[in-house]
């Protein structure tokens, strides 16, 4: 077994884990980075999206929740987690929710010193608004339609540089425009000096005292990676972090590990135009529409190649192959809900306490509210749609379903924004880690990953997460982040 | 592997991966299309399967506007002449 010794020992190189290793290394710490994926070379991306589901997301990106409707949810893998292979949206952390972390979570994150974790995220991403040229025509179908009914949009903020609307960033930017974590804050963590090690599946955290020393990590190819070190963050990602704090009897005393799981469920309709689309040419998310946003209601642009068109337009038999023929006249718009619904992450095939990791195990039901919020929701993507002057409207319903009387069993949902398995709340027997995202009662171990985030965003979330894991790198370096 | 499809299915868990399999099978079939179609979620997955297969393609994806090879040759391109990562 190979040793280390670390200031900090980071699990886990996403959107949290990259970030806040980055800024210790820069800052002085000594940091090893212990990342359970692979580095995924560019030149390896294809642009087709069965084999990059299959080699860029856990589990082919068919993880799927126990529940009414199930609902796949998708996982990034490899440095980089998850930001390899979202769409680049960019949202700050709605004021609104804020002020609910800071009142019903007692989470006093001072504005100022948020705002400038924020900017500090956005300046390293190169995060900026999406030109409508590269939004593409898709974009413009929609935007049409919001402009027509007078609803609220605009252009999405992403983090990419030099963009050339590629159209595939969820199956590997194949320009490398997108920057993700993985070749943004990884590269400066190592410049910096940390350790960066694929291939690690932590087992263990050794916590003895009441505090932490360090972990010990599995490797596919040898003995194993042992790293002492006072203080270990924990960014393995919302599914996997409560697992791994629950094999190794850590987090569980106020009962919230595993529990309080959102994931802004989604689901996308098309459009049939006269005019030609050719909707992956161009950003795929380029757009917004927040007319119902403090409804929990969000439309988001979403597009792909004829491939993925075809597995997710809501048709059957000769309707289907028609409507694939008029593929380069196919608009396609994206529906969020920001969830009241909460699931569970349990894990199976392991033991709690016992130090065996074992699968995870999510149950999520759709609420009545939410199941509100999706028949309002498709109600107004047809009107959006037939506004934008579609020839013909195909919701994601069964034939014959209005959206009034759809039932939660008959949605065809995905999610891609699993949020607070562990989250934080002030008060220990209401949450699992603290304002400083260390968990309650555990000297030197934080978490710092969508895992910790307390409530649903109604945006997408990644901002959010690297800001607070700025935040938490600057709190454990004891300086202020520069402005 | 024989596809992308094939390099997709043998990615994904067990037991969804013995299900895609099963779902596949009969949904290139007509009369194990007539059988899922009674379950919806099933004829759904087999849709969704063969869509996929038929969608990737490169000559049909090419006749749709969408040319795989070309977007990646470009971005490959870009990222020589720019050093990108």
């Amino acid at each position: 077994m190979r040793a280390y010794e670390a200031d900090v020992c980071v699990i886990g190189a996403g959107a949290g884990g990259a970030v806040v290793a980055a800024e210790l290394a820069e800052g002085g710490a000594k940091v090893v980075v212990l990342e359970q994926g692979p580095w995924h070379d560019p030149d390896s991306f294809t642009a087709r999206p069965p084999q990059m589901l299959a080699r860029l997301y856990r589990e082919a990106g068919q993880t799927l929740t126990i529940g009414t409707p199930p609902i796949v949810l998708p996982l990034g893998s490899g440095l980089g987690g998850t930001t390899l292979v979202n769409s680049g949206t960019c949202f700050r952390t709605p004021q609104h929710v804020l002020q609910h972390w800071r009142e019903d979570f007692g989470l006093e994150f001072d504005s100022e010193t948020l705002d400038r974790c924020f900017a500090r995220v956005e300046s390293a991403l190169s995060v900026s608004e999406v030109t409508p040229e590269l939004a593409g025509r898709n974009a413009a179908v929609s935007l049409r339609g919001a402009q027509r009914l007078g609803w609220s949009h605009g252009y999405l903020r992403r983090n990419a540089r030099g963009c050339v609307g590629s159209g595939v960033c969820a199956f590997g930017c194949p320009t490398s425009a997108k920057q993700h974590t993985g070749i943004t804050y990884v590269p400066r963590a190592e410049k910096a000096g940390a350790q960066v090690i694929t291939g690690a599946t932590v087992r263990e955290i050794d916590v003895r005292g009441g505090r932490v020393h360090g972990v010990r990590a599995g490797m596919a190819n040898d003995g194993g990676v042992e790293v002492r070190a006072p203080r270990v963050v924990v960014a393995a990602g919302t599914i996997h972090t409560p697992l791994l704090l629950a094999a190794n009897g850590l987090g569980g005393a106020s009962g919230q590990l595993g529990a309080n799981l959102s994931m802004h469920p989604a689901t996308a309709g098309f459009a049939l135009m006269d005019e030609l689309v050719d909707m992956a040419h161009g950003v795929p998310q380029s757009f917004y529409i927040d007319e119902w946003a403090r409804d929990g209601i969000m439309f988001e642009g979403i597009a792909g190649p004829p491939s993925y068109a075809a597995a997710s337009l809501p048709l059957t038999g000769e309707r289907h192959a028609r409507a694939m023929r008029s593929y380069r006249h196919l608009a396609q718009v994206g529906l969020m809900v920001s969830d009241s619904s909460r699931g569970r992450v349990r894990m199976v095939g392991g033991s709690v306490g016992g130090g065996r990791f074992g699968r995870p195990l999510i149950t999520y039901d759709l609420d009545q509210h939410d199941l509100a919020r999706f028949r309002t929701g498709i109600a107004h993507m047809r009107e959006l749609l037939e506004s934008a002057g579609a020839r013909e409207v195909y919701l994601p319903l069964p034939d014959g379903v209005q959206p009034e009387h759809v039932r939660a069993k008959d949605l065809r949902l995905m999610a891609f924004h699993p949020l607070g398995t562990a989250r934080a709340d002030a008060d220990p027997t209401r949450g699992v880690v603290d304002s400083n995202l260390q968990l309650h009662g555990i000297d030197g171990l934080h978490l710092a990953d969508g895992s910790v985030v307390p409530s649903s965003l109604g945006v997408n979330p990644q901002i959010t997460i690297m800001a607070l894991a700025t935040r938490l790198a600057y709190h454990l370096l004891k300086r202020p982040c520069p402005s | 592997m024989d596809s992308a499809l094939d390099e997709f299915i043998a990615a994904t868990p067990q037991p969804q991966r013995m299900g895609l399999h099963v779902v596949l099978a009969l949904a290139r079939r007509p009369r194990g299309a007539a059988l899922l179609s009674r379950i919806p979620p099933l004829a759904q997955v087999g849709r969704a399967l063969l869509g996929m297969e038929r969608y990737e393609d490169p000559v049909v994806a090419r006749s749709l506007g969408w040319d795989a090879e070309a977007v990646v040759a470009r971005g490959r391109a870009l990222r020589r002449a720019e050093g990108r990562p």
